[in-house]
């Protein structure tokens, strides 16, 4: 999205889909579709927040689990101990997270390019490992059930599957906003051109550094309000599923597929992966372990061969190639 | 007293010689090809089920199905680069760490649906087998890998500094530019580094199984150490790779042996991060040779 304003078109056409998107739960009453909704949302939402470094900046992080689970640990922690409403621990476990990018991306920003990446997978598994073996104040291994109320909006607990719709749909609202906002701004700018060489970035007075640090805070604050709601929508945490490594990557891999450093790039690699996934289990059971990965894999790398640019670019491709038609038939 | 210090010592030493076939692979693919391959651990674990297939099925002996999972491997790797790896090189990072992402994430799941997360084990009449030397248990099957891995080692050396092509794949890691100058050509030499790369990684399988569990995640675990490793001993430099393998080793065993039966990673880890808060270069400082 080159433009600056907003064309009439494009105010139509998000207004026709906003429209679309609330709608869809009073259209749509079987909860096992609402539930691949909420999935598309969330990891569309996973995605945005991953894409915003490691699309932009380039700055192509595996270990966004970190943040997730921190969010959920902090928010579950204030609620079963503290008896504090997750709505609040969302934003505390968004500190909590932005806090940690601190220390965090202090040590992997010594590194750059792949063994940037390797950095974070670990501090991703380090922090596993810390929540996996102090079992005093994070239940350890076999983790918790989060009590379940009933209905208590107010605890971020509903009756029905359409109200997490709804606050998994505004969660992505805010970061599309974010990524609008920062895309069009000069942080995009330096973080686009931090991407393509650090070096030269630097040389004509970006203080890499600095934008790396702070994109990473807001970045790990977005990853971390998943964490919560993830948390609440299952009603279960423990390390294994709040640091899980399946997060990280699909973080990545849907903003890859989908367009890298673009702003629909993770929401359509969401639907595309998502849908694939849906398809596969329906198709062939969840009985074959691997069958999900082994197909998300072989989209990566298809992608990563013919069409580094994601989907996006291809429908990007497609546009010009009708826009430019156009004025030779006229 | 000093014989516990001294047994875990010599535990990690050994399991470090393993260590140290995956991180040379990881270092010399790096230094040479200027890229991190993911995949490496899963070329161990390729190289596992070689060897448990071959046992299972003809009663081969796991040292033996060496002469089979490395050269597999080799061509796997020379395959791998003039298909795959060849395609992605350039100046941008992304396509390179995630096509070798990819690869491990194919592999890995790809084993788990073709041969399910069971454990599979070889037992051969040396997987018991110990030496007892002044009060210390030395596994002989451990021994073996060990000495079988230091061997192979010594091996890439002698080829790095002798041979033609080693000359050719130094340079290459040197200066790539002036290496293609001289008329090195950079796909052979680049096929040639992944293709010794991952025929380490697939010996360090054979050379587990007499005593190791295959499953298909199992590469995890060593490439998460060659990657400290490699770091630890200097990006793309394989002596440095060999002597922090060997060092991570007797640390995870010492760990083990003083803070608790799962802290192995979190040594490794914490290995890992203060190494990058206070000596991002490596140990040996200076750029990769």
């Amino acid at each position: 999205m080159m433009t600056h304003g907003l064309s009439t078109r494009s105010v139509v056409l998000l207004a026709i889909g906003i429209a679309v998107l609330v709608a869809l739960p009073l259209l749509v009453k079987s909860s096992f579709a609402i539930d691949i909704f909420i999935r598309i949302l969330l990891f569309s939402f996973i995605g945005a927040a991953w894409n915003l470094m490691g699309g932009y900046a380039k700055q192509l992080s595996l270990g966004h689990a970190a943040y997730f689970g921190l969010g959920a640990y902090t928010s579950t922690i204030l609620q079963i101990d503290f008896n504090i409403s997750p709505w609040i621990g969302m934003i505390a476990g968004g500190v909590v997270a932005m806090l940690a990018s601190l220390p965090i991306g202090w040590l992997c920003f010594r590194l750059r390019g792949p063994y940037f990446t390797i950095a974070t997978i670990a501090t991703a598994q380090a922090l596993m490992l810390i929540f996996l073996k102090f079992r005093d104040f994070a239940w350890g291994a076999e983790g918790t059930t989060i009590p379940n109320l009933g209905s208590a909006p107010l605890m971020m607990q509903f009756e029905t599957k359409a109200a997490y719709y709804y606050v998994a749909l505004g969660l992505l609202a805010v970061a599309l906003i974010i990524t609008w906002l920062i895309e069009r701004s000069w942080i995009g700018y330096y973080l686009v051109a931090i991407g393509e060489d650090e070096d030269a970035a630097e040389a004509i007075g970006v203080n890499a550094p600095r934008m790396k640090r702070d994109i990473y805070m807001i970045s790990a604050f977005l990853t971390a309000l998943a964490g919560t709601f993830y948390t609440q929508y299952i009603y279960f945490i423990d390390p294994a599923t709040a640091f899980s490594f399946n997060i990280s990557i699909e973080a990545a891999l849907v903003s890859i597929v989908g367009g890298i450093g673009t702003l629909w790039g993770p929401v359509i690699g969401t639907i595309l992966l998502e849908t694939t996934s849906t398809l596969l289990q329906s198709w062939l059971g969840s009985s074959i372990g691997g069958v999900q990965l082994t197909v998300y894999a072989l989209i990566l790398m298809a992608v990563i061969l013919w069409r580094p640019t994601g989907l996006m670019g291809m429908i990007d491709e497609a546009r010009h190639r009708f826009v430019s038609r156009k004025p030779a038939q006229a | 007293m000093w014989e516990t210090v001294a047994q875990a010592v010599i535990n990690g030493l050994l399991i470090g010689g393993i260590y140290a076939l995956v991180s040379i692979g990881v270092t010399l693919i790096f230094g040479v090809v200027k890229i991190v391959n993911f995949a490496q651990g899963e070329f161990v674990m390729i190289g596992m089920y070689i060897s448990f297939f071959l046992a299972n099925q003809f009663g081969i002996d796991p040292l033996l199905s060496l002469f089979v999972s490395m050269p597999v491997l080799f061509v796997i790797g020379v395959l791998i680069q003039h298909f795959l790896i060849r395609r992605v090189l350039g100046p941008n990072d992304m396509p390179q760490i995630f096509l070798t992402f990819a690869l491990s994430l194919l592999l890995l799941n790809l084993a788990l649906m073709l041969f399910t997360a069971n454990y599979r084990t070889v037992h051969t009449s040396y997987s018991d087998e110990a030496l007892h030397v002044g009060g210390l248990y030395i596994p002989v099957a451990k021994l073996i890998a060990f000495v079988v891995a230091m061997a192979l080692s010594g091996a890439l050396w002698v080829f790095l500094h002798t041979t033609d092509l080693g000359k050719a794949m130094r340079a290459a890691a040197q200066n790539r530019d002036v290496a293609m100058l001289m008329g090195i050509n950079p796909n052979r030499v680049f096929c040639v580094a992944l293709g010794i790369a991952l025929a380490l990684a697939g010996a360090a399988g054979s050379l587990l199984m007499p005593f190791y569990s295959a499953y298909p995640f199992v590469g995890q675990v060593f490439v998460l150490m060659a990657f400290v490793a490699v770091v630890l001993g200097t990006l793309g430099n394989v002596i440095g790779a060999l002597i922090a393998s060997l060092m991570m080793g007797i640390a995870e065993s010492l760990g083990v042996q003083y803070v608790g039966a799962d802290s192995g990673l979190i040594v490794v880890f914490a290995m890992l991060l203060l190494t990058l808060a206070f000596k991002p270069t490596g140990l040996g400082g200076g750029r990769a040779r």
